[in-house]
C-alpha cells in the first residue's frame, strides 16, 4: 500500500494563517468563532486563528449536549485556556430536547444530525454577535466521505483545513504541539455515547485516508487503486460514500430558465471585491 | 549596462480597478525612490485573477484614461502591469501592457489560456496569437504571460528575436506542498534555470501572492540573469516589492562563452517546422 506523501507542515501552516487571515481582514472583519469540541480538528483550527487573527480575535463555543462526553468539554475548555481565547459554553439539551420531546422513538442519526444543525445555527448567531466569519472545523476526509452534515458541522465562512485528510491533521497538529492528549485521542463526532468514527466509516482514516488520495489527488481508477494492494470493499466502501455525498458539496440545482441562473451561469466570484 | 530592476509581488482586490489603480501608483513612488529604472507586476494586476463573470466588466481598452496615472509616473521609470483588455475587435484578452515615458511599447496578450482543473480563462478571454520582442531602452524584452511561460515554444521564439529580457507576469496558484518549496515553484525554477541557460536572456517573472476563491498565489518573484544567479527574489505568500541590479553583460558573456545563438539555423526550424505542419 501506498502511503500519503509528508507535507511540510511549516509551509502548510503558513499558507492557512495567510489564507484565514486575508479571508477574514479581506470581508472586513476582525475575528473568528469556532465551535470547539474537544476533539483535533476544532483544536487544530483554534490554534491556527490564534496565528492568524490573536488570541483575542478567536472565540470559541462549546455546546455539549446532556449525552455528550464530559471530558470532551474538558478538553475544549482546556483548549480554549491554553490558547488564552474568549469561549462561552452553552448547554445544547435543553433547547435541543424540547424538540425531541415531540418524537417518539426518534433515531440516533436524526438527533446526531439535529444537534449539529443546532450548534450551526448558535454559532452563526453567535458570529453575528461578535462580529466574527465562522471558521469550519471539515477536513477533507470528511469532506469527501461526506461523513458530516449537511448544514450542520459543514456550515462554515471558510474551511481552513478543508484540504488535509484527517492522517494530514494528526501530523500538522503534532507539529504545532497540540497537547497529546487531544492528538491521541479516538476520532468520534460525540453524537452518542461510545460513537467511534471508524466504526461507522467501516476502515481506518489510515486506509481511507490512502484510498482517497489514489483516487482523488493522482486519480487513480477503483481497479488501479485495488491492485496497490488496498482491500476491495475499502475501496468501493469510499467511492460509494464520495459519490453518494456529492450533493452535499455542491449548490442545490435551480430550475434554469432565465437568462442567468444562480450556480448555473450567474459566476460571480465568491471574493469579489476582496 | 547595469540598472536596478524592481519586481512588485502585491496582492491585488479582486475586481476593484480603483483601489489596484491606487496599489500601483504607490508601488511605483516606492520603487522609484529606489532608484529602480522598471518596475513589473503581476499577470491582471489591474483586476486580480478569479473574475469568471466579472471579467467583461473590468475590461478596459489599452488606452482608456483611466490609466493616465500610471502614463503620468513613467518617466523615469518604465512600468509594466496587468489588465483584462478590452479589444477593439470587441473580444477581450488577458493582457500586460509595457509604458516608457507616457506612452504603451508594446502590450502582449496572453496565448496560452489554461482551461482545466481550477484553470477556466478560455471560458472569459480569447487568445493572443503574437510573440514579439520589442526595443526597450535596456535591450529587447519579451513578455509572456503565466502559463506562456510554460511553453518553451514561445521562449523559442523570444530567442529568435534575440530577446535580453524575458519578462513573465504571473498569476501561478500554489499546489504541492511536499517539499522544501512548493511543487509548483520548483516547476517554474526548473523551467527558469533551462531557459536561462539555453536562451541567454534573463528571466523576470512576477507571481502576485493573496488569496482569490480559495486559491493561493505563492508569490516567490524574481530575476535570473544568464548565469543562473538570482538579482532579486521574493519570498512566499508576502506582498514585496524587490529591486535588484541587473547587468546586460551577462547575456553578452553567456552569448560568448555557450555561442548556442550563434550556432542556431533558423532555417533549419523554419523547413522542418513547415515539413512537420504539411504533414500533420
Amino acid at each position: 500500500m501506498i502511503e500519503i506523501p509528508n507535507l511540510n507542515y511549516n509551509l502548510v501552516r503558513k499558507f492557512i494563517v495567510e489564507f484565514i487571515k486575508e479571508e477574514v481582514f479581506s470581508n472586513n472583519f476582525k475575528n473568528g468563532v469556532i465551535g470547539i469540541s474537544g476533539g483535533i480538528d476544532s483544536a487544530l483550527v483554534s490554534y491556527l486563528a490564534v496565528e492568524a487573527l490573536g488570541n483575542k480575535n478567536v472565540y470559541g463555543l462549546i455546546m455539549p449536549y446532556k449525552l455528550s462526553s464530559k471530558a470532551s468539554a474538558e478538553d475544549a475548555v482546556m483548549i480554549s485556556k491554553t490558547l488564552k481565547i474568549n469561549y462561552e459554553i452553552i448547554d445544547i439539551s435543553d433547547i435541543s430536547d424540547s424538540y425531541f420531546k415531540l418524537i417518539p422513538d426518534i433515531e440516533k442519526l436524526r438527533i446526531g444530525n439535529f444537534l449539529s444543525r443546532i450548534r450551526m445555527s448558535i454559532l452563526f448567531d453567535k458570529a453575528r454577535e461578535n462580529d466574527a466569519i465562522v471558521l469550519g472545523s471539515s477536513n477533507k476526509s470528511e469532506l469527501m466521505l461526506g461523513y458530516s452534515t449537511w448544514y450542520g458541522d459543514m456550515a462554515a465562512g471558510i474551511y481552513p483545513i478543508g484540504d488535509l485528510y484527517k492522517t494530514q491533521v494528526f501530523e500538522i497538529s503534532r507539529h504545532m504541539r497540540i497537547p497529546d492528549k487531544i492528538v491521541e485521542k479516538e476520532p468520534t463526532a460525540d453524537l452518542w455515547p461510545g460513537q467511534r468514527d471508524e466504526d461507522e466509516l467501516g476502515a481506518t482514516y489510515k486506509e481511507l485516508d490512502q484510498i482517497m488520495y489514489q483516487y482523488i489527488d493522482e486519480r487513480k481508477t477503483e481497479e488501479e487503486i485495488v491492485s496497490l494492494g488496498f482491500n476491495k470493499k475499502t475501496v468501493l466502501n469510499a467511492l460509494r460514500r464520495i459519490y453518494g455525498t456529492q450533493f452535499k458539496r455542491t449548490p442545490p440545482p435551480t430550475a434554469k430558465f432565465s437568462s442567468r441562473t444562480l450556480g448555473i451561469d450567474f459566476l460571480y466570484p465568491h471574493d469579489i471585491g476582496k | 549596462m547595469k540598472f536596478n530592476f524592481a519586481i512588485a509581488q502585491i496582492n491585488p482586490k479582486l475586481g476593484d480597478l480603483k483601489e489596484n489603480l491606487k496599489k500601483h501608483i504607490d508601488v511605483i513612488q516606492q520603487a522609484k525612490e529606489s532608484l529602480a529604472e522598471i518596475v513589473v507586476f503581476p499577470e491582471l494586476s489591474l483586476s486580480g485573477y478569479c473574475l469568471r463573470d466579472l471579467t467583461m466588466e473590468v475590461a478596459i481598452e489599452k488606452d482608456d484614461k483611466f490609466f493616465n496615472p500610471i502614463f503620468k509616473l513613467s518617466n523615469n521609470i518604465d512600468i509594466v502591469f496587468g489588465f483584462v483588455e478590452k479589444g477593439k475587435d470587441k473580444k477581450i484578452y488577458n493582457s500586460a501592457m509595457y509604458i516608457s515615458n507616457g506612452k504603451i511599447v508594446h502590450v502582449h496578450r496572453k496565448i496560452y489560456l489554461p482551461t482545466h482543473g481550477m484553470f477556466e480563462e478560455l471560458r472569459f478571454m480569447s487568445r493572443g496569437s503574437e510573440v514579439k520582442a520589442f526595443e526597450t531602452r535596456f535591450g529587447k524584452v519579451t513578455i509572456l504571460i503565466c502559463r506562456d511561460f510554460f511553453h518553451p515554444s514561445l521562449l523559442f521564439l523570444a530567442y529568435a528575436q534575440d530577446t535580453d529580457f524575458v519578462i513573465v507576469p504571473s498569476n501561478m496558484p500554489l499546489r504541492g506542498l511536499n517539499g522544501q518549496r512548493p511543487g509548483i515553484q520548483e516547476t517554474v525554477e526548473k523551467a527558469a534555470d533551462t531557459y536561462v541557460n539555453f536562451f541567454a536572456h534573463f528571466v523576470v517573472y512576477v507571481n502576485r501572492v493573496g488569496f482569490d476563491d480559495g486559491l493561493g498565489f505563492y508569490g516567490g518573484s524574481f530575476i535570473e540573469s544568464p548565469s543562473g544567479a538570482k538579482s532579486a527574489s521574493a519570498d512566499l505568500l508576502k506582498e514585496q516589492l524587490k529591486v535588484g541590479v541587473v547587468d546586460t553583460e551577462d547575456i553578452y558573456r553567456k552569448r560568448q562563452i555557450f555561442p548556442l545563438s550563434r550556432e542556431e539555423d533558423l532555417n533549419i526550424v523554419y523547413k522542418n517546422l513547415e515539413k512537420i505542419m504539411e504533414e500533420r
